[in-house]
């Protein structure tokens, strides 16, 4: 089932330059994207600054209006029933906004938990939980404004908790944190996972979308690029996996029969003081070895690496390298 | 004469960034808002009051005092934020780097307002005459123009020491307020300085306006030049006291700043 | 569809929310220097200038000066802080998350407006101690009671005056350029600090149309003079009627704004 439902979103922004002259430049920020998400799913959305992918967030959280197409959160449209859908989502966007400074860590999380209708006995029992869970419990009492830019971020990660959402938006959620801190709360968005959440996870950190993510959007321009798992993706630039092979006193016609197997792109050879490095572009990736050895029967063979093609790889190869 | 041109130079180009920086701040509306509907606002509540309060019909007392207060809208908010402004925009640091003359970059930032004081004093001494029958035709008005240009200076002086201020306290916008009103309260603008008690008095003397205020108020009546000399000499000399004081507080920042590595002198 | 169980607890939610951001803007403001010298500093001095303006002249008038400076501290507050309570939000990076959350935004408005005019009528208290123990006027009220229920109807007309101001605010940031030029206005057409009998009779109906023009008269009726209580009944009708009619307002304008905001992309800055 269908629990985050995008066709065609588009996001227009206007901008006037100039003071007595007004010029009204347009910035199509999202151009019509479409995907769905189904529930307890870990969706990703990848993609290089100014993508699209806050904006896209945004107007799935009700907080932007779409220029056309829709979006429907658990059958209700973003545009006009967005007070039915707030109750059941959580979102974090990060950086240093969005916490009141003179208050308290936990005051905080008061006041956001009365402003979601969570009950105070509910309140009562789940903010230390929270605290502990985000690892605040000992700094609660302190002002948010002595707070670093982790803390901050950690906070805003209890707080999109309060409420305990169905759905979660978490917008660039590791941004700023130390790699415990960012290791930490993927071994949360995981749990949540568990707990059969929805969680649509932006990022453009590689591995943490290959990690954490079941799907992904690729998404550059405001455009979707691709949509596939991680392994989807990867397959794209299997062309890329590369096997590199020490070998000893190769003649140029064992490398002309490598180069005729089916599967195998392309042979280069490289001499390295007294060996040649034989470097193997094949769809097959490692899987070529066995055959490649085979070919190379008789020969002396030292080193055999294999390097997988990464996300990075289809990111890079998908996006163009502007990103 | 070439030795000075420098020194013309800074004092011209600095009152001439002064005012084009608080036009980029300020925008036509607001400027209408506050050079125009607000004075006009003002001085019509303490006509309206002071004929209230006194029983009289003729509110001239109250608009010649509110109208010549109004130089404190530029002398204080403009020239303050001027000054204090510097450190909002960071760009205090380049002001004390600067080889230029002091003096001249101080004093010329003050100057666009002293300017536009003079011009906001006319405009609500226009309104007065126009809407609330205050009678100019005894005036001098050549020495009415003296009195409102010492007064508008004066004023500016005691912004530019505020402006200063203004460098160490984050409570900015508190200090030019409470020195607006305090000046309204004090400088016989409404309340008759005579009728105040001593020691408040005593303060109200050491302010600028109290003075110009009176002389004003001579000579609409029909006074000479003469007779208000003194009142004017006084004003003037108020006037130097606070720009001296606000040019030795200016220098003492930029040591202090100087040896302490900082512009935070909080 | 909400069962009524659901909207009891949804309503003593927003209650609960209005409370704490009623404690939290007096938390705020105690170390605001521009909120204390609009609530405290600037309506103190119009009251001392009032008052050394009466020294000498009829005693009688110095509740009238008292009451009125209070209500000039009201308005300026209403103008200053409670009009630019969504704005603050928003450069505060907050507004997004507050609607964002379940609770409308006019509920912390509410709470936020309730808050400032609480504390403003404490500078009505602070000047009348100033008068009557520093310059010693005769300070009576003449009918308690009556001016007690007119003090509880101001306070409900200007919280709704700041319910309305504050979207109006945020929606038209132009607006905020004119609260200097508001001010006074209001002080004079309302008759806070003199009677309006002394205005050119023209601006009569324009009196009549402002809300605060009702609470002022109330409130001079019953502290310094001897009202009919048709008279009262009238002021006290009137003000009712407006705050009516401003919630009423307010709450199409809240509408307006956050779908505006959610259009243009208002809700926070970029």
């Amino acid at each position: 089932m269908s629990v985050i439902e995008v066709h065609d979103l588009r996001r227009v922004f206007r901008t006037s330059i100039g003071v007595l002259r007004r010029r009204v430049k347009e910035i199509v920020a999202v151009d019509g994207i479409s995907f769905q998400i189904r529930e307890g799913e870990l969706f990703g959305l990848l993609g290089p600054n100014g993508a699209g992918k806050t904006t896209t967030v945004k107007m799935l959280t009700t907080l932007l209006i779409p220029t056309s197409g829709s979006a429907r959160i658990l059958d209700c449209d973003v545009v006009d029933q967005a007070q039915q859908i707030r109750p059941h989502i959580g979102f974090i966007f990060g950086g240093e906004r969005g916490l009141y400074w003179r208050l308290s860590a936990r005051d905080n999380l008061r006041y956001f938990a009365n402003l979601y209708l969570v009950e105070p006995d509910v309140t009562r029992r789940r903010i230390p939980y929270l605290l502990e869970l985000v690892g605040l419990a000992d700094r609660a009492e302190e002002k948010v404004e002595g707070f670093s830019r982790g803390m901050k971020q950690r906070l805003h990660i209890a707080r999109t908790l309060l409420h305990d959402p169905q759905i979660l938006f978490l917008d660039e959620p590791t941004m700023g944190l130390d790699p415990v801190g960012a290791r930490e709360l993927r071994s949360v968005v995981r749990d949540l996972l568990a707990e059969r959440k929805t969680i649509l996870l932006t990022t453009h950190y590689m591995f943490e979308a290959d990690e954490l993510c079941q799907r992904l959007a690729v998404i550059n321009h405001g455009k979707i690029v691709a949509l596939d798992t991680p392994a989807g993706l990867k397959e794209l630039v299997q062309d890329l996996s590369v096997v590199q092979m020490e070998v000893l006193g190769i003649a140029a016609e064992r490398v002309q029969r490598l180069r005729e197997l089916p599967f195998i792109d392309a042979v280069s050879v490289e001499p390295h003081e007294q060996k040649q490095i034989l470097t193997i572009h094949s769809s097959l990736g490692s899987g070529a070895v066995p055959q490649v050895l085979s070919v190379l029967d008789g020969l002396r063979v030292d080193k055999v690496t294999s390097r997988e093609p990464t996300l990075e790889d289809a990111y890079v190869r998908l996006v163009g390298g502007e990103g | 004469m070439n030795r000075h041109l420098p020194g013309l130079r800074v004092f011209f180009s600095s009152a001439y960034y002064s005012y084009i920086a608080l036009f980029r701040w300020f925008r036509p509306a607001q400027y209408i808002a506050s050079k125009v509907v607000m004075p006009l606002a003002q001085i019509l509540f303490f006509a309206f009051l002071g004929m209230y309060t006194s029983g009289t019909r003729d509110p001239s007392y109250y608009v010649i005092g509110n109208a010549i207060q109004l130089a404190a809208v530029s002398g204080i908010y403009g020239v303050t934020m001027s000054v204090g402004g510097e450190r909002w925009a960071g760009t205090l640091g380049y002001l004390f780097g600067s080889p230029a003359n002091r003096m001249l970059i101080f004093v010329g930032r003050a100057f666009m307002h002293v300017i536009d004081g003079m011009l906001g004093v006319v405009l609500g001494l226009v309104w007065g005459t126009l809407l609330l029958g205050v009678d100019m035709s005894h005036t001098d008005l050549g020495a009415l123009s003296l009195t409102i240009l010492i007064t508008t200076v004066s004023t500016s002086g005691m912004g530019l020491l505020m402006g200063c201020l203004g460098l160490i306290s984050r409570n900015v916008m508190f200090i030019n307020n409470t020195v607006y009103f305090l000046l309204l309260a004090l400088g016989g603008a409404n309340v008759p300085v005579e009728s105040l008690p001593g020691w408040v008095q005593r303060v109200s003397y050491l302010l600028p306006l109290t003075r110009g205020i009176a002389a004003a108020r001579l000579l609409i009546d029909g006074g000479t030049l003469r007779g208000v000399a003194v009142l004017l000499g006084g004003e003037l000399l108020v006037g130097a006291v606070y720009i001296i004081l606000g040019y030795v507080l200016f220098r003492q920042f930029e040591f202090l700043a100087k040896k302490r590595g900082t512009l935070e002198v909080m | 569809m909400v069962n009524t169980g659901e909207r009891r607890r949804r309503l003593r939610s927003y209650l609960r929310t209005i409370g704490q951001v009623f404690v939290l803007q007096f938390k705020q403001t105690a170390i605001d220097g521009f909120i204390i010298f609009t609530i405290l500093v600037q309506p103190l001095l119009i009251a001392l200038m009032g008052l050394w303006m009466l020294r000498g002249q009829q005693d009688n008038y110095a509740v009238f000066v008292v009451i009125g400076s209070g209500m000039t501290g009201l308005w300026s507050s209403l103008l200053y802080i409670s009009g630019s309570n969504i704005n603050v939000e928003r450069w505060l990076g907050t507004l997004e998350m507050l609607v964002g959350t379940p609770t409308p935004l006019a509920v912390t408005v509410i709470g936020k407006t309730l808050s400032n005019v609480v504390m403003s009528l404490v500078s009505m208290v602070l000047g009348y101690i100033l008068a009557a123990i520093i310059f010693r006027f005769p300070l009576s009220i003449s009918q308690p009671l009556p001016f007690l229920i007119s003090l509880l109807l101001t306070v409900v007309a200007f919280s709704a005056f700041g319910l309305l101001i504050a979207p109006f605010f945020a929606i038209n940031l132009q607006l905020q350029r004119w609260v200097n030029a508001l001010e006074f206005p209001m002080y004079i057409l309302a008759g806070f600090m003199f009677p309006i009998a002394l205005l050119p009779s023209w601006t009569t109906p324009l009196s009549y149309a402002l809300a605060p023009y009702w609470a002022a008269r109330a409130l001079h009726a019953t502290s310094s003079g001897t009202p009919a209580p048709r008279e009262l009944l009238l002021s006290w009708g009137m003000m009712l009627v407006f705050s009516v009619l401003y919630v009423a307002i307010s709450g199409w304008l809240f509408r307006v704004m956050v779908r505006r905001a959610r259009v243009d992309a208002t809700l926070s800055l970029q």
